[in-house]
């Protein structure tokens, strides 16, 4: 298991870091590592801004009559450009 | 041809899944196929390639965070649309979805210049789908981190089925339905994140998840975020889309959908 945090970037509300896991080259995690968004949503819960692909993976390959799982998942630019600066510190 | 009398029960055994996961656009993108027996990894291999090379096309051609993509060359203005067909393509589709959406999704409303991510998504991955159609195969799906495109059915006499993530409580299902062309999911997990109100400019969503299903995963994209924002009073607009329909969840739990959304469960809220 290898891990890495992007950048702390720009994003609409302030600034974010994202967090990866990895388990070989597969995403087994993606988090919000850091969140300053000037206060307002602080004292909520950053975890519930993971993007949920991992457990809808788990939930389409647990339920056998289901192929998909669609949910909202947090793809802004800011967001992304962090991603991929953490997965470009692990080689990828 | 040997033709050998096969019991119902071998023949569902003999239907085949590929399954692929890439990395592309900041996010997971998961290919499914289906087929019969003389689907293989190897027949498949040329298809897969196609629609891997067509996401990451559509990546580098509308990254946002890639300063060198014609997208955000574009909203330096260092190029204009003449020279960018795939801009062309996409922003005109973007003008359609803000007026089916009544201006609910308005890409020209976003902090920064023109933003069509919303639709980007949805759009890259049809995109991919389409790809897939010259395949030998019983039907296909790509899942863009909950935005799923699909044609065809798993198996013989099947129908795709999906489920659709509970906002509070994201590893579970709040419902699910049949899969009826494409289903974009939008929201948030907690209230006033990421999504912006094209009239009033502030961050807002007034459900924790809006989805929309219908023949084209761009649009669907672009109406599930127009949903999000606007609130459960716009499943009213998508009841009038002969095309579409619409599965939404408020903040308080409650469960809203538009009267043809194809549900076949639905779980019981907290």
């Amino acid at each position: 298991m290898r891990s890495a945090t992007g950048p702390l970037v720009n994003y609409y509300f302030g600034e974010l870091a994202v967090a990866v896991k990895l388990s070989g080259s597969k995403i087994t995690s993606v988090t919000i590592a850091s969140l300053n968004d000037g206060g307002n949503f602080r004292s909520q819960s950053i975890d519930s801004m993971s993007i949920p692909i991992l457990e809808q993976e788990a939930m389409a390959a647990q339920s056998a009559r289901i192929q998909g799982v669609s949910g909202a998942s947090y793809t802004s630019a800011g967001f992304i450009q962090s991603l991929q600066g953490a997965l470009a510190t692990l080689g990828l | 041809m040997n033709e050998v009398a096969v019991p119902a029960s071998d023949a569902v055994a003999s239907v085949v899944h590929l399954h692929h996961e890439e990395t592309v656009m900041g996010t997971v993108v998961t290919l499914d196929v289906y087929g019969g027996s003389g689907l293989t990894s190897g027949s498949f291999e040329p298809y897969l390639k196609q629609a891997l090379a067509s996401l990451h096309e559509s990546d580098r051609i509308f990254s946002l965070w890639k300063s060198d993509s014609l997208m955000s060359r574009y909203r330096r203005q260092e190029i204009n649309l003449e020279t960018a067909c795939e801009l062309v393509e996409v922003l005109e589709a973007c003008e359609a979805a803000r007026d089916l959406s009544e201006g609910w999704f308005d890409p020209w409303a976003l902090p920064g210049g023109v933003d069509p991510t919303g639709y980007v998504k949805g759009w890259a991955a049809q995109r991919a789908l389409n790809e897939l159609l010259g395949a030998p195969l019983h039907g296909a799906i790509v899942n863009a981190a909950g935005d799923i495109a699909s044609f065809g059915f798993p198996a013989p006499g099947a129908m795709f089925e999906i489920g659709i993530v509970n906002p509070s409580t994201p590893n579970e299902m709040a419902a699910t339905a049949t899969l009826v062309g494409c289903v974009a999911t939008s929201g948030v997990y907690e209230r006033g994140q990421h999504l912006i109100d094209p009239f009033s400019g502030a961050r807002c969503s007034r459900l924790a998840s809006a989805s929309v299903m219908g023949p084209d995963l761009g649009l669907a994209d672009a109406l599930a975020t127009a949903l999000a924002v606007a609130g459960a009073d716009f499943l009213a607009v998508i009841e009038e889309l002969s095309e579409f329909e619409a599965f939404a969840i408020s903040f308080e739990e409650a469960r809203h959908w538009t009267s043809r959304f194809p549900l076949t469960s639905l779980a019981a809220s907290a």
